[in-house]
């Protein structure tokens, strides 16, 4: 059994590719925590929407490394429209699906015309897991860090200003510049797992781990470690099975899916645990409850 | 008719139809739920192409079925509206992708049904979206004042004695069989686009319900027509180019709504 959980992970290709999913676990299930917190998920997606054309444009234009300097480009750019057009207030879902989907369009329009269409499309949509380099990982090591270290330093003002907007502002917080470095954030970690898991899949990471973890515990101090955990368990089974489906089955499954499904079977779970096993609970508490209650309700 | 003849009126069609229904998703809010539902349809496709059935059945089957997990999440407490349709549309996405890599043998076009294959449209799809785009017509004629009032003034509708839920469950079929209908055009992912931009724009230069309903198909037919020249010239994504058309169309209806109304405030300035 540990021989099968360990064994793929001593080729080279399939170590990075963990490597590269525990980096990114550990900054989304930190700064999805946020996410979660704030009900973010809407402007996540945009953010993902408006990265792709600058990872398209970086990549045509300056391959591997362009496509980095690209992305991070859009992403700051994107990152500052969104957190101001956010700051205007909401109502305005139509527009900004309108305005995500033109950016994104942009994209798709720059890499159609390339003539290996088909196969940079679902790369650059799904990502390539299994063909990371050394340096693309320090890339990604490099960027998260960045990401996470400027949510930490924040921490506590992100946190105030999560649960209480109006307080935060009273204190003196600048609110806007708080969220301006938590978008720039998600945007970073959305720019660096966009060659690893794709830019459709990328957004799974900063929602799913957060959202399986607030099922499980009420207390926040829990919540970070355990979307990481959530996260990092979740790949390393993922990366398992997908390699022991080739191997054995000669089935290939995309792998940075798998990851994307098994987390969504683990949330499934999350829920079951949550509103499943307390449901038996509250069976038996509830009549305890009236009849303590003396019989009424 | 040719390959051409056919892609363009396709182009026309789809975009007359998604104009029509985006007047009622831009009128009640329904924008993220067609984003959702767009978004779903993409493992639907691929789904119906594994197991060999019609992609219409497929993408319409699991575009309602994750629409309906979506709700049933976020009526759970605390697990927000948002975070049920991100869950289930990244896992719509992931499905597609594992399908997709677990089946190299079969044909499945990756492209095509995230960004559309207006280019490859048969006689079948014409008729299809024709049907679609003049039933939708006749539905919103005959429906007209329901339609109009509990999109207005939803409580006065209620109000008035009318119950809300026949008029919302048309308005949620006609944009399911919308949204069915156009994903070959712009795919799952851009859809929306010509769903919500002519809408948009058509609410911006006209103040008016009624004219919104015919503004609307023709910007959204127009955006359709001029996207497909407009990717044939530049030799890409036609579904990438109607959409952007479309947004483009959308800035343009902005542009000249401000000026205009920069222009009438000026006249009343002389006027006192």
């Amino acid at each position: 059994m540990i021989e099968y959980l360990f064994a793929p992970f001593q080729l080279p290709y399939m170590e990075r590719a963990l490597l590269s999913l525990v980096v990114l676990g550990v900054a989304a299930g930190l700064i999805g925590m946020f996410v979660n917190l704030r009900g973010l998920e809407f402007i996540s997606d945009g953010l993902t929407h408006a990265v792709f054309p600058g990872i398209v444009i970086g990549y045509v234009l300056g391959d591997q490394r362009g496509l980095m300097i690209g992305a991070l480009i859009a992403a700051v750019t994107a990152a500052t429209v969104l957190t101001w057009v956010a700051k205007r207030g909401t109502g305005h879902d139509a527009g900004i699906a309108v305005v995500l989907t033109a950016t994104f369009s942009v994209g798709i329009l720059v890499v159609s015309t390339s003539t290996n269409y088909v196969a940079e499309l679902e790369a650059l949509l799904f990502g390539r897991l299994l063909t990371v380099t050394d340096e693309q990982l320090v890339q990604n090591l490099v960027i998260c860090t960045v990401a996470v270290i400027a949510v930490i330093l924040t921490f506590r003002a992100q946190l105030f200003r999560a649960f209480d907007t109006a307080g935060a502002t009273a204190a003196g917080y600048r609110v806007f510049a708080l969220d301006l470095v938590l978008n720039v954030a998600i945007a970073l970690v959305v720019v660096s797992a966009s060659r690893t898991v794709g830019n459709l899949l990328v957004l799974a990471f900063l929602i799913i781990p957060a959202a399986s973890a607030r099922n499980l515990t009420h207390r926040l101090g829990a919540l970070i470690p355990f979307a990481i955990v959530l996260a990092v368990g979740s790949s390393w089974f993922a990366l398992v099975v997908s390699f022991d489906a080739s191997i054995t089955a000669d089935l290939q499954l995309s792998p940075a899916g798998t990851v994307v499904l098994v987390m969504t079977l683990v949330y499934a779970l999350t829920l079951l645990w949550r509103f499943g096993v307390l449901r038996l609970f509250t069976a038996t508490t509830r009549r305890q409850e009236i009849a303590r209650a003396g019989g009424r309700q | 008719m040719s390959l051409f003849q056919m892609a363009y009126t396709e182009a026309l069609l789809a975009g007359a139809l998604a104009g029509l229904v985006g007047v009622f998703v831009v009128l009640r809010r329904r924008a993220f739920f067609t984003v959702a539902l767009t978004h779903a349809t993409f493992p639907g496709a691929v789904l119906a192409t594994v197991l060999g059935i019609h992609v219409l059945v497929g993408t319409t089957g699991f575009a309602l079925v994750l629409v309906a997990i979506m709700i049933a999440i976020s009526r759970l407490s605390s697990q927000g509206s948002q975070v049920a349709s991100g869950i289930v549309l990244t896992f719509g996405f992931a499905l597609g992708a594992v399908l997709i890599s677990a089946t190299p043998s079969l044909p499945i076009r990756v492209e095509s049904f995230l960004t559309g294959s207006i280019l490859t449209v048969n006689s079948a799809d014409l008729w299809g979206t024709g049907i679609v785009l003049l039933a939708t017509v006749i539905l919103v004629m005959v429906f007209l004042r329901p339609l109009v009032f509990s999109t207005f003034d939803p409580r006065g509708y209620r109000a008035a004695g009318y119950r809300g839920w026949p008029v919302e469950t048309l308005v949620l079929l006609m944009i399911t069989a919308t949204v069915v209908t156009i994903m070959p055009v712009l795919g799952a992912i851009l859809s929306i686009a010509l769903v919500v931009a002519p809408a948009l724009a058509a609410k911006a230069i006209t103040g008016n319900v009624i004219r919104m309903l015919w503004v609307a198909p023709l910007l959204g037919a127009v955006s359709g027509v001029a996207g497909l020249l407009l990717s044939s010239l530049l030799g890409a994504s036609a579904g990438a180019a109607i959409a952007l058309t479309a947004a483009g169309v959308l800035i343009l209806a902005l542009g000249v709504s401000a000026l205009y109304s920069r222009i009438a405030r000026s006249r009343v300035k002389m006027v006192v």
